[in-house]
């Protein structure tokens, strides 16, 4: 029996049993506390169509599938390579091309002008909101987070709290928090932009200043004890912040320079255009960056920082700015969204926010700006679309156990992303390969004591 | 600062009052967050890892024991006999499903990247995943509803201490707390697989040498610190009630009992629990009810600032 | 040339219980090649890390004299800041960015030895690109002293043993250093390539104006090349002097009883 089990074949059906088997349970009814199997059973039990032909039970559907792939996959592992080397070489020409610098340009000029054209080719209302607040949000949060978990390391999960600081900002400098505004003086949201971008900055120097010497875990776990530090304050704070009712009504943004007049209302288009503006910014400058000296001395530190030390890069001030740097996107995505939305609730700021960020930084590719905006739009589309109509007994709430699901799938088997960045798959392949590698840091430099 | 000496001197005297009341809450609780802080501690020892996904294995128990009391116990309440079986079936389950559900944790989010040697960081984003994904589950099937346990015991006060009366229920907790520390530190003091477990947290390397099965050992880790997190979570849903949140406090929490008694350090979990506990319940006197968790997360992020190796020191492998 | 760069006064380290340097006293001066050997485990590499700011002796006193002929302690001081003021280093398991290619490693230590402007890094301009034009012909010229040309393009991963160990060397000479502390650099070389390595130490030396501060364990490397030596056990110095001085010393012969003369590494 056991050598029945140790069959490589035998274990990646009984793999793609338990994998379909929960793929089921996920994509299946519900339960509640009164009726706890009634999920389980109707996830198995419930009647499915199979494929158009015929009424069966659920289960049988996918032991079908799950036959299906197994077959498949058996088949890839076995003959895969000889297929694989076939495709390579047969991509080997495209490669060529879309590797020289003219058209990587046109490629990059043709995305902007779509992105321009966008809301006349999309016009339904839904989608239209739905670009700025989710698309267009999560995009600025995705390459802002990009910078610190991917160019620097960092592994930060009270990212929210910079958002949140951009959109309370955006409240308080435009007189709609208790706590009055600098000098009574209530300002147009306009001018919250460049002040959350600067208290975002500074924020981000204080609380990075003194947590970012911790090393990995546990600089996640300070960032995220931090977060719920600060949303339990926002929560309770009834003098400053308003505590859990919220801010008070914002005013929508509206510039009057001379001749140029524009107040922006409640059609989500102008804010897109806002956004966007902000976006291709802000991408210049992460990119500028990421191919500067602070790029390369980032890279550094997270390859090796006592290396990095020794060639006097100081770690601690490179990872500082880099928290303060990925801020900024966050801090204008915050005044975006309360500028846009009116008013703002501490509830909206939560852990399971960053981590909703986190996993479009790690599904895109943490490092590619790319990457990360690639996968930004993915999920937040497809977020909308599932959150937006009955679509095979999914719930809104369900979402998170697709995101963590996949947040697994994704360290497995593609840890570098779906846009990887080529130094840091690079790093995940020489880190798998070279174990020896993998101590340096916990030894001591030489084994002399 | 004479507004906050006055504020102080004004608390003190509830404190004094309220003292050994609080005090017997506080060590029920710390004996929690301690059997809680031991699956951290256990996994942390091993595999340098902090489980951050160990929060569901709580939540895992704590449902397992409801609906176990729920099917049991009816209307009325069952004494004598009746009660202790009733108890310690719940333990057991929340100890089983807690252990279940760390196996197989380990089997599908972690040791796939054991195998292929990934980098630090995967093992954090895949436990987060983890997390996310049990939890929201545990909603889905179970609903997002908050509901309590029907108790199988009578919550009277046992007996008083000092005046202060010692509920059932913290009667409970003490006695389970107790065996189950002296338990687990007999398993990893003085038997073989105890010994495995010291020799992997020190050194994974020599110990394969030495003919430990590593894989074996790591699974077990899991085990006991699941079924210790299983039972603390059935534990706390008699008192708490259960709903699929549940896992996220208490853990962050116990967390920081691990870290406090130094992470990797056994008795350190247990003793932080402890400390982190009575420290928390005294504190209620001088904090508003809203912010007592931002006490826990303090000292959480003061400890990993000022002292991450803990009270105790950091490493399992040394002397537990 | 006596003209002292490091200066070490009664230093002591401790870990714990474990006493690794034992009122340790040395001192060398500017444009020497020092060498200092000693057992495995007699704290030579202890005695690195002082040097270059990575562990805190708890007592004693390290005075470093740098560029401009100021003198600065190095204890207190972080390891980058040391790094900066003109010690540079190899380490004895050599430390690459291993994603990287050759020349971006050495790139990386001409750049940064010297202050950033963050925001001219960000917007690209006139002033960033001629720094970086700069670093770009420094490392050339670095990768060509030591003999890695071809191998500008090669990630660093994939270099082998020797030519990992000339990669430190390059990338620590970019960062423009008064003194190179190079640990164990022969370790697991052939005869040829530590023959090679010599020479690359010596033109280090003499093409380049920077003092020599090395650790090695293969006897007759150290004594064709150091013009002077320490010799470190159990955390202390026991003898001092030239090759031929420490050769005769029977103190020395003691400490490295049960090896051979040839070359006393157990590696």
């Amino acid at each position: 029996m056991k050598e029945l089990f140790a069959k490589t074949y035998v274990r990646r059906l009984l793999i793609t049993l338990g994998v379909v088997a929960t793929v089921e349970l996920m994509t299946g009814p519900p339960g509640s506390n009164t009726a706890p199997t009634a999920g389980f059973r109707g996830s198995f039990a419930e009647s499915a169509s199979f494929f158009g032909l015929f009424k069966t039970q659920r289960w049988v559907l996918f032991l079908f599938i799950a036959l299906v792939a197994w077959g498949i996959a058996s088949f890839w592992i076995n003959k895969g390579p000889m297929v694989r080397a076939t495709v390579s070489r047969a991509l080997v020409t495209p490669r060529h091309i879309t590797a020289k610098r003219p058209v990587r340009w046109g490629a990059l000029g043709a995305l902007l002008v779509v992105a321009v054209l966008l809301p006349r080719i999309e016009t339904s209302a839904f989608w239209q909101a739905a670009m700025v607040e989710q698309i267009a949000v999560y995009v600025l949060l995705a390459i802002g987070l990009n910078v610190v978990v991917g160019f620097a390391g960092l592994l930060d999960l009270g990212y929210v709290a910079f958002y949140a600081i951009g959109a309370y900002t955006t409240a308080w400098v435009t007189g709609a928090l208790p706590l009055p505004p600098l000098f009574h003086h209530a300002l147009n949201p306009f001018w919250s932009i460049p002040i959350a971008i600067l208290l975002v900055m500074v924020a981000g120097i204080l609380l990075g200043a003194p947590t970012l010497r911790l090393r990995g875990d546990y600089l996640a776990i300070v960032t995220l004890g931090f977060g719920e530090i600060v949303t339990i304050f926002a929560n309770n704070l009834y003098g400053i912040t308003n505590g859990s009712l919220g801010s008070n009504p914002i005013p929508h943004p509206s510039i009057q320079l001379g001749p140029v007049k524009y107040v922006w209302g409640l059609k989500p288009v102008p804010y897109y255009y806002l956004a966007l503006g902000f976006i291709v910014l802000f991408l210049v400058i992460f990119s500028l960056l990421e191919h500067s000296r602070v790029g390369r001395a980032w890279t550094a530190i997270r390859e090796d920082e006592v290396a990095a030390e020794s060639v006097g890069i100081n770690p601690l001030k490179y990872k500082v700015m880099a928290f303060a740097i990925g801020a900024a996107s966050a801090g204008f995505a915050g005044v975006l969204t309360a500028s846009q939305s009116n008013n703002i609730f501490p509830a909206s700021f939560t852990l399971t926010f960053s981590i909703n960020i986190l996993v479009l930084v790690i599904l895109g590719g943490m490092g590619s700006i790319a990457g990360v905006v690639l996968g930004a739009i993915l999920i937040q589309t497809v977020t909308e679309y599932l959150n937006n109509g009955q679509h095979w007994g999914y719930q809104p709430s369900d979402l998170y156990i697709y995101l963590g699901a996949l947040l697994i799938v994704m360290m497995i088997f593609r840890p570098a992303g779906l846009i990887p960045s080529k130094r840091r798959k690079r790093e995940i392949l020489l880190s798998e390969a070279d174990h020896e590698n993998a101590h340096l840091d916990e030894a001591l430099l030489g084994d002399d004591v | 600062m004479g507004a906050f000496g006055h504020y102080v001197a004004a608390h003190f005297d509830t404190l004094k009052l309220e003292f050994w009341a609080l005090f017997v809450g506080g060590v029920a609780n710390g004996l929690l967050y301690g059997m809680i802080a031991v699956g951290y501690t256990l996994v942390y020892g091993v595999l340098r890892l902090i489980n951050f996904a160990h929060s569901e294995i709580f939540m895992s128990g704590g449902f397992a024991g409801y609906f176990v009391m729920k099917a049991l116990v009816g209307t009325s309440v069952p004494t004598g006999a009746a009660s202790v079986g009733l108890i310690i079936l719940g333990i057991v389950a929340g100890g089983v499903v807690g252990s279940v559900m760390a196996f197989v944790l380990e089997r599908v989010a972690y040791r796939p990247l054991r195998k292929r040697n990934a980098p630090k960081l995967a093992y954090l984003i895949s436990a987060i995943g983890a997390s996310y994904f049990l939890f929201n589950m545990a909603g889905k099937e179970f609903g997002h509803l908050a509901v309590s346990t029907p108790q199988p015991y009578i919550n009277h006060a046992v007996f008083h201490i000092f005046g202060a009366p010692v509920l059932m229920y913290y009667v409970i907790i003490l006695i389970a707390g107790v065996v189950m520390f002296v338990a687990l530190d007999r398993l990893v003091a003085k038997t073989r697989l105890g010994r495995g477990i010291r020799a992997v947290a020190q050194d994974v390397e020599t110990a394969s040498l030495m003919g430990v099965n590593i894989d074996r050992t790591i699974a077990i880790t899991f085990i006991v610190g699941g079924a210790l997190g299983g039972a603390a979570g059935f534990l706390f849903a008699m008192g708490t009630g259960v709903v699929y949140t549940m896992g996220f406090v208490p853990a962050l929490k116990a967390f920081t009992a691990a870290v406090l008694g130094g992470i990797g350090n056994l008795r350190g979990a247990m003793i932080g629990g402890l400390i982190l506990g009575v420290f928390e319940s005294l504190c209620v006197v001088f904090v508003q009810a809203a912010y007592i968790d931002v006490v826990a997360f303090g000292i959480l992020v003061l400890v990993l600032l000022v002292r991450p190796t803990g009270i105790l020191g950091e490493r399992l492998g040394r002397s537990a | 040339m006596n003209d002292v760069i490091f200066d070490v006064k009664n230093v002591t380290l401790r870990f714990g219980g474990v006493v690794s340097l034992n009122d340790v006293s040395l001192h060398q001066n500017r444009g020497e090649i020092l060498a200092v050997i000693g057992p495995n485990g007699a704290g030579k590499t202890s005695l690195f890390n002082s040097l270059t700011g990575v562990y805190q002796p708890q007592e004693g006193t390290i005075n470093f004299v740098g560029r401009n002929g100021k003198t600065v302690s190095i204890i207190g001081r972080k390891a980058f800041r040391v790094a900066t003021y003109g010690v540079a280093r190899t380490f004895q398991a050599s430390r690459m960015f291993s994603a990287l290619s050759t020349f971006e490693n050495v790139k990386i230590g001409a750049e940064s030895h010297r202050g950033i402007g963050v925001v001219g890094a960000m917007l690209h301009g006139p002033g960033t690109r001629r720094d970086e034009k700069r670093s770009d012909e420094r490392t050339v010229e670095l990768l060509n002293f030591v003999g890695l040309t071809e191998k500008a393009n090669t990630i660093a991963a994939s270099l082998s043993y020797g030519d990992r160990r000339r990669l430190e060397i390059a990338r620590g000479l970019a960062t423009d250093p008064q003194v190179l502390l190079l640990d164990e650099p022969a370790a697991g070389t052939n005869p040829s390539e530590k023959l090679e390595l010599a020479n690359l130490i010596r033109r280090v030396r003499d093409d380049m104006g920077v003092s020599i501060l090395l650790i090695e364990h293969d006897m007759k490397l150290v004594m064709s090349l150091a013009e002077r030596l320490y010799v470190l056990n159990f955390g202390g110095v026991i003898a001092e002097g030239t090759p031929e001085e420490i050769r005769a010393n029977p103190v020395v012969i003691e400490a490295y009883l049960g090896s051979t003369t040839e070359d006393a590494g157990s590696k």
